[in-house]
């Protein structure tokens, strides 16, 4: 306890030094953009959404028995190695129910597209539902389900997102895979899977949704401004179920955030800015397979975001311990006590006069550092010294056609590896990775 | 008995006053070529900002002394003078150029019964017995109603 204490204050002194330090500071304040509407200036109800349709080809290789690795195929179906998909397809309401009092706004989201959140149980469902009381100054409260505050990556608007994937430190250690019980023997619920021939693979082996950086619980936030500068916060309490209504055991996370950010000018999600900020998240998961055994996880890490036209560049750092996830086909694998680190930089130039932008990212991930024996039921066991690695370097280019529709086009060259001689020859055939999204915002 | 009557008088020399100083500050601007008289009553928030960019190129094209403005709100686009509202800031910049913003007492009234209290307004706002009235009397000395 007196450890994650520690870590709480390092990362509430980073944020404020690194506040302190800088000169300029932040981009898009998400507490606020999702969370409150406009004083005096809120629709009863403002109907939005978004659509990203994409195609994507992975130009990874087989194994040597012409087998197949969720890295190596594209998600969320995971059975085949080039896809068009309609990934993002989300409508929702939000607004002040009665325009008069500012001091009452809800928000609500719901998504139809075909991602980790649709795919493994359903084909719609609700990303966001919440209600904010802005009654007390300095201590708004939000309750309901809605994007717990953390990570830039993951708190972020996904329809402003600058890549079409996520880092893979972003996509491994914070879009957390939820477990459901499985017999390996008989091959019900989540079991592990082996690699599979392509096509037809279908090496998802979950069957919940991804938490999509979202908890159902209740926050306290605000924002406090001093000239050119905004220092936000945010207390979280949830039940770390992602995006389940009810909680499926009696632990419960705790979410901390800071930010500082000196902001330039303009508004909403692409205001310009200089922001620094610090997150930090704890919580336990009960086995699936086994309910009396239960595994403490833990999320921290500390980013800067600079924004100024032409020109844009993050930095992420972030670090967890608990409940790895060990990939899409190895659900049981993901009950552990290791421990995974990553960041990320990743920098945007807005080539000036015209619709074009240039976007450059190299992101980090070590997964299963300092080994430790997994709990069973595992499949296949994972031997001492199992760190895995992936490097990824992506370039990418947006059009904007207008301020709400715009074109990604990237490419991911990918360098994984694996002291494990078993997991290297799974990684060693992953090569690069073609992305083109189209994206509408209405 | 009395109190309601002492109210009642309070509430008129209130208004009373309130007209005093629109009617000052529009003497201030009476050698202003152009008058313009602003209505927001619409509920939509573009509207409030559309409203006041109007005000605001009106300033820039014929200069601030050459221009009298005054932006009459009622019914929903009171909101625009509510002391909480986000274009406060642009406000009080529009008022600093000589921009009058007066607030229709009597959709006042029918929100406080609506909020179970009476909104707080900005500071700039100058209440009027009605905005409908305050837009015809402005018509009357010369004012061009304009509602973007």
């Amino acid at each position: 306890m007196k450890t994650k204490f520690k870590k709480v204050v390092l990362a509430a002194a980073s944020a404020t030094l690194l506040g302190a330090v800088a000169n300029t500071v932040q981009a898009a304040n998400w507490l606020m953009l999702q969370g409150t509407e406009p004083a005096g200036a809120g629709k009863r109800a403002h109907v939005w959404g978004f659509i990203q349709a994409q195609y994507q080809k992975d130009d990874s290789k087989a194994n040597a028995t012409d087998g197949y690795v969720p890295p190596k195929l594209i998600a969320p179906n995971l059975d085949d190695q080039s896809q068009f998909n309609v990934n993002r397809a989300r409508i929702g309401v939000r607004g002040t129910a009665l325009p008069l009092d500012s001091n009452v706004n809800y928000f609500i989201l719901t998504e139809f597209g075909n991602n980790g959140i649709t795919y493994p149980e359903d084909n719609t469902h609700l990303t966001d539902a919440s209600i904010t009381l802005n009654h007390i100054k300095g201590a708004r409260v939000r309750m309901g389900l809605f994007k717990y505050p953390g990570a830039e990556e993951g708190l972020q608007a996904i329809h402003v997102f600058d890549y079409v994937n996520f880092t893979s430190v972003t996509n491994q250690l914070l879009l957390e895979r939820f477990q459901q019980a499985g017999n390996q023997a008989t091959q019900t619920g989540d079991f592990n899977q082996p690699a599979t021939p392509s096509p037809n693979a279908d090496m998802n082996q979950y069957t919940r949704s991804v938490g999509a950086f979202r908890d159902v619980g209740i926050q306290v936030f605000d924002t406090f401004k001093a000239t050119d500068w905004e220092h936000s916060y945010a207390l979280m309490y949830g039940n770390g179920n992602g995006l389940n209504f009810g909680d499926n055991d009696d632990n419960k996370d705790v979410y901390l955030y800071w930010s500082s950010e000196r902001v330039f000018g303009g508004k909403g999600p692409r205001r310009e800015g200089w922001k620094t900020f610090a997150w930090y998240e704890d919580g336990k998961r009960t086995n699936p397979n086994d309910p009396t055994q239960e595994q403490d996880r833990t999320r921290y890490g500390i980013g800067t975001k600079y924004l100024k036209k032409p020109f844009r560049l993050t930095a992420e750092y972030m670090k967890g311990e608990g409940m790895i996830f060990m990939g899409q086909h190895r659900p049981l694998h993901q009950f552990n006590n290791k421990e995974a680190e990553g960041w990320y930089l990743e920098g945007g130039w807005y080539i000036p006069g015209t619709k074009w932008e240039l976007d450059l990212r190299y992101d980090t991930y070590t997964r299963d550092e300092n080994f430790v024996a997994p709990i069973p039921p595992t499949a296949t066991p994972s031997a001492p010294g199992d760190e895995t690695e992936f490097n990824t370097i992506t370039v990418g280019t947006q059009y904007h056609f207008n301020k709400k529709t715009r074109l990604n086009l990237e490419y991911a060259s990918r360098d994984n590896k694996s002291d494990t001689a078993a997991v290297e020859a799974q990684q060693k055939g992953v090569e690069g990775r073609f992305a083109i999204q189209v994206t509408a915002i209405f | 008995m009395k109190p309601i009557v002492h109210r009642l008088v309070a509430v008129l020399l209130a208004l009373g006053l309130c007209v005093y100083s629109l009617q000052a500050s529009a003497a201030e601007k009476s050698f202003a070529e152009t008058k313009v008289v602003l209505q927001i009553s619409d509920n939509d928030p573009f509207k409030q900002t559309l409203v006041l960019n109007v005000a605001n190129n009106l300033i820039k094209h014929y200069g601030p002394d050459q221009v009298d403005i005054e932006i009459v709100a009622f019914g929903p686009g009171l909101r625009l003078l509510f002391a909480e509202n986000v274009n406060a800031g642009r406000i009080q910049s529009l008022v600093d150029n000589g921009v009058r913003f007066a607030a229709c007492n009597n959709t006042v009234r029918g929100m406080s019964k609506i909020l179970g209290e009476e909104p707080a307004l900005n500071q700039n706002a100058v209440r009027v017995s009605a905005g409908v009235v305050r837009i015809m009397d402005l018509s009357k000395e010369g004012y061009q109603l304009i509602k973007p």
